[in-house]
């Protein structure tokens, strides 16, 4: 039996080394065969160590890498575990949005509701008829509350407008730029036709209110507007939304766990 | 077992290298590395790695097989199937169009083929 020259057993015991870096599956598929072709090439008088060193070399690391994604793909991409993955996300992407979603409502629907109570009474009383005098000398009665003239844009105080039936401010609590301001007419024709509307009014940029219009029938029809700058329900909202987009980040990190655990211990044991 | 498609032409240069090279009959790893470098072979620069992890993904689409023949407990022998044959047929008919192409253009002035 020819022995080998101690340059070759050292190579040899080099690739052997090296195919430690395949994949299991693959490496108990090949390992034997592949040491021995690579044996074979040592042995190849036709080969120099010059050309077929770099050549192993650029082998080993294009065929790792090839071999390394064809593992991930056969673990990781079946259909199956893809689907449920798919699905997962879905839910938990519905539940981030739902838990995102029904709190800002209810912050939303809340915010109206100092308003709503001070534009119902506000309304019950001009209906009585006892606040012609006080409106006409551009007051607003005690029933509205406040402490004077209230700043849309900075104040969190809820305030009253009153407008006649035309849409022309007749009394207001509130100012904007020393101005009393007036909701769009399309607001105005809802009111006329359903009653009452609750919206959210941006009178001008970086100036948000949740209001609510009441009209005012009887014999001097008009329409009361109550309102309060939004900035503080806002804040919550956008705490709300922040805390469902971790909740959402979370549940993406534990599918994504999951679904590569579940995918290694399931994967296809076949070389 | 054979799970796979057959692969569509072109073929990669290492997968028309092993077929061309089974096309002979059976061989071991080494043989088909040896086989590829030639230039008749294809001149592919191949090592174990590719070799063999062409082969699997061969394997799977049914172009080639294990013979079962073993001169060595470590030495695996490899034959076509009749798909690989079909394909390496295939892809031989669309290299040789090309090259017919490529004559008729005076793209090979001394008469890369005859």
């Amino acid at each position: 039996m020819r022995q080998s020259p101690p340059s070759t057993d050292r190579l040899d015991r080099l690739y052997a080394l090296a195919l430690c870096l395949y994949p299991a599956p693959f490496r108990r598929g090949y390992e034997l065969a592949m040491r021995q072709a690579f044996r074979d090439a040592l042995r190849d008088r036709t080969l120099s160590r010059r050309t077929l060193v770099p050549l192993v070399l650029r082998d080993l690391v294009t065929s790792l890498a090839k071999e390394h994604l064809a593992m991930l793909r056969d673990t990781f991409a079946r259909p199956t575990l893809v689907f449920n993955a798919v699905v997962l996300t879905a839910l938990a992407t519905g539940l981030a949005l739902a838990l995102y979603a029904i709190p800002q409502q209810v912050l939303r629907q809340g915010a109206n509701d100092p308003q709503i109570a001070m534009a119902t009474d506000l309304v019950a009383a001009l209906e009585r008829g006892d606040l012609a005098a006080t409106l006409q000398q551009g007051g607003l009665p005690a029933i509205a509350g406040g402490l004077g003239a209230v700043d849309m844009a900075h104040s969190l105080s809820p305030f009253v407008i009153v407008y006649d039936d035309r849409g022309h401010t007749l009394a207001s609590q509130a100012l904007l730029d020393g101005k009393a301001p007036v909701p769009p007419a399309g607001i105005f024709d809802y009111v006329r036709t359903h009653g009452e509307d609750r919206f959210s009014w941006q009178p001008r940029r970086g100036v948000r209110v949740a209001a609510v219009m009441q009209r005012v029938g009887d014999a001097h029809p008009g329409f009361v507007l109550a309102g309060r700058n939004m900035r503080e329900v806002e804040a919550r909202e956008e705490q709300v939304g922040q805390l469902a987009g971790l909740t959402w980040i979370g549940m993406l990190g534990v599918i994504l766990v999951g679904t590569a655990v579940f995918g290694w211990y399931t994967r296809p044991k076949a070389a | 077992m054979a799970t796979g498609t057959a692969p569509a032409a072109p073929l990669t240069p290492a997968v028309f290298a092993i077929l061309l090279s089974l096309a002979e009959g059976d061989k071991h790893g080494y043989h088909i590395m040896k086989d590829a470098r030639a230039p008749q072979g294809g001149g592919i620069q191949m090592g174990p790695g590719t070799l063999y992890g062409s082969l699997e993904r061969m394997m799977r689409d049914g172009l080639v097989e294990e013979s079962g023949v073993c001169d060595d407990e470590r030495r695996r022998y490899y034959r076509l199937t009749n798909l690989g044959q079909s394909v390496l047929a295939v892809e031989l008919e669309r290299l040789d169009a090309a090259v017919s192409s490529a004559h008729a253009l005076g793209l090979l002035p001394h008469g890369g083929r005859s």
